[in-house]
């Protein structure tokens, strides 16, 4: 029997298939490119040997988790930080302080006692997170898992302007104008996306050891020493590092099977039904919402996307 | 005549002054509807573009209100305490109206200081020139305008949720549910009470910032200071929740002295700014109520 876990990030979709002893049986990693629905049932599809009725809870999180939520039947809609802590503190009960940087977003956690006692996300900036790096990999024609690679063979990274990804990119643009080499200039930037990282992230906050790094970026081994290098201590990337959001949620889908509850999960076999997405322009009042309507097989599943909840409250009532 | 009263800005704490002054001239009061889409569309295509979003908003009622009557109140309040200021940007805000909207009626430009009822009346004589040259009418308009703005109370004080936060942020951000997000109902949903400032003492307020090295001398930063660090240090709250436009000058020092006088008490901090999409928002209001609520198991 097992619980399932889906992350539906900004740029990756992540599932996994946790026992009861919180092992690990599957996983699923797949590229989100902006098609949350097609993602999920692509992956399901790979997990279709495991029948419905193996799954005891299904658990969602991530920037998608709601329409996730819709699509395979959820349990648990948690969001990403909770998620995270959750899958963390599993791993190991004393980590102090979780570094995530994912997609979109970056996250400083920070834990006392198996709890978020506190936490920032980055603002309205992307800089520092995958998505730039990622923009920046296939600049430089370097496939974004060598990265790190080319940033561990440099001796004398150069100084890049952190603050801003524009600022970045331009100011990595005039160094290699310059003839620097690209081994020196990425490291250079793992260094700046620390720095914007430290100061603006966890900025007046205490980075209390042990200290998690996880989420897609921590595949890069650059971003790890440049954090080991400002920090001057060892950060630990969880052998799992970027399945940590799909873990936690599994692990609240279980919480909620304990309590008793029963799963609405709908199978791995939505891989196969039609799922459309619909906008409505709502003319019921001045606020104009532009709301989502969710069809399987042309029959609405869930509305978003309203501020009054006339639309979204339709379904949960039926 | 048709007075225009835009609902933005320091429109949710001072309207029932200016309502029942206009009206009490004999105009008829034309007020733009809540924040929509639609002035949000205005608000950016005129306004200049480095203003913070509550500006932009107030732009956005005026073009809605510019062809519905025959002025518009552009309230350039300058202060409304002694020794202290509101923000620069209301200081010029006709200038930023009248270079960024053409086509514009009549709007207000006498600067407005409420710190004493003998400097506000002298705007009221001055804007109310305009309408009557009565000045007995408008002796009594102001005595009325200033009772029933006495017999307002604007903010919030939710009752009855184990869980409270203040929400701390200017008056607009605040009140203006669309610039918000709906910021209030959304933590009502999630079971956590919100408190505002109006339900602080301006004893228990002035207390916390005379502990200061300087008095603040923007009105808001005082305000906000005040009451926010007063109910977190009393533990009259959970936590602490700053709706801050981006961009704005006063909130990167008044956001950082919080921080420094509350310690490790629970702070999040929302920046709005036109974004429409509401998950990284939602994501971190709900991830603030699940540490909230699991801080207090534990």
């Amino acid at each position: 029997m097992y619980y399932l876990g889906v992350d539906v990030g900004s740029v990756s979709t992540d599932i996994v298939l946790i026992d009861e002893n919180f092992k690990i049986i599957d996983k699923v990693y797949l590229k989100t490119k902006g098609r949350p629905i097609k993602a999920i049932q692509d992956g399901f599809r790979e997990l279709k040997k495991y029948k419905k009725e193996e799954i005891l809870a299904a658990g969602t999180t991530g920037s998608g988790r709601q329409i996730a939520g819709y699509v395979i039947g959820a349990d648990v809609v948690k969001n990403e930080i909770t998620a995270h802590a959750v899958a963390a503190l599993y791993i190991d009960k004393d980590v102090k302080t979780i570094i995530e940087i994912g997609g979109q977003d970056s996250k400083i956690i920070t834990l006392k006692d198996g709890v978020v006692t506190d936490f920032a996300m980055n603002t309205v900036c992307a800089a520092g997170t995958g998505s730039f790096l990622d923009r920046q990999a296939e600049r430089l024609e370097i496939p974004i898992d060598k990265f790190g690679e080319y940033a561990l063979r440099s001796d004398s990274p150069v100084r890049i302007a952190g603050r801003c990804a524009v600022f970045a990119e331009s100011d990595m643009i005039h160094k290699q104008q310059l003839g620097y080499c690209e081994e020196d200039i990425i490291s250079g930037l793992c260094e700046a996306l620390v720095r914007n990282y430290l100061n603006n992230l966890a900025k007046g906050k205490e980075i209390k050891q042990k200290v998690f790094f996880q989420g897609g970026v921590a595949a890069n081994a650059g971003m790890k020493k440049a954090f080991e290098n400002a920090l001057g201590f060892e950060v630990y990337v969880p052998e799992y590092y970027s399945y940590m959001g799909a873990v936690g949620s599994a692990i609240l889908a279980k919480e909620y099977y304990e309590k008793g509850n029963k799963t609405k999960f709908l199978g791995f076999n939505i891989a196969d039904l039609s799922f459309n997405t619909k906008t409505i322009d709502c003319s019921g009042c001045s606020n104009r919402c532009e709301v989502v309507e969710m069809l399987r097989e042309n029959k609405p599943i869930g509305f978003f996307g309203d501020r009054c909840g006339k639309w979204s409250e339709k379904v949960k009532a039926s | 005549m048709k007075v225009g009263i835009p609902r933005a800005l320091l429109y949710y704490k001072y309207n029932p002054f200016f309502e029942t002054f206009y009206s009490e001239l004999g105009c008829e009061i034309i007020e733009s509807p809540e924040t929509n889409k639609v002035i949000l569309d205005y608000a950016s295509k005129y306004c200049v573009d480095e203003a913070c979003l509550p500006i932009k908003i107030f732009h956005g009622h005026v073009y809605y209100l510019k062809d519905k009557c025959d002025m518009i109140l552009v309230p350039r309040i300058m202060r409304v305490n002694d020794k202290e200021y509101i923000c620069p940007k209301f200081c010029g805000l006709p200038e930023m109206i009248e270079n960024s909207i053409y086509d514009l009626p009549p709007i207000t430009k006498t600067p407005i200081y409420a710190n004493n009822k003998e400097k506000l009346l002298r705007w009221a004589n001055r804007e109310g020139g305009n309408i009557t040259k009565n000045k007995i009418k408008i002796k009594r308009a102001f005595d009325n305008a200033l009772r029933e703005q006495e017999k307002y109370t604007c903010g919030v004080n939710d009752e009855g949720y184990k869980t409270k936060v203040v929400l701390a942020g200017h008056p607009y951000s605040v009140n203006d549910s669309f610039l918000n997000m709906n910021v209030i109902k959304k933590l009502n949903n999630l079971g956590i009470g919100v408190i505002t400032e109006e339900f602080v003492s301006k004893d228990d307020i002035n207390y916390e910032v005379d502990k200061l090295f300087k008095r603040p001398f923007w009105t808001f930063t005082k305000d906000t200071y005040g009451s926010t660090v007063y109910l977190a240090d009393n533990r009259k709250v959970d936590g602490i929740v700053y709706v801050s436009s981006f961009g704005c000058g006063i909130d990167s020092v008044l956001i950082e002295l919080i921080k420094n006088n509350v310690g490790d008490f629970p702070f999040l901090i929302l920046k709005v700014d036109e974004h429409t999409g509401e998950v990284g928002f939602n994501t971190r209001i709900e991830a603030f109520s699940d540490m909230l609520l699991r801080r207090k198991l534990s």
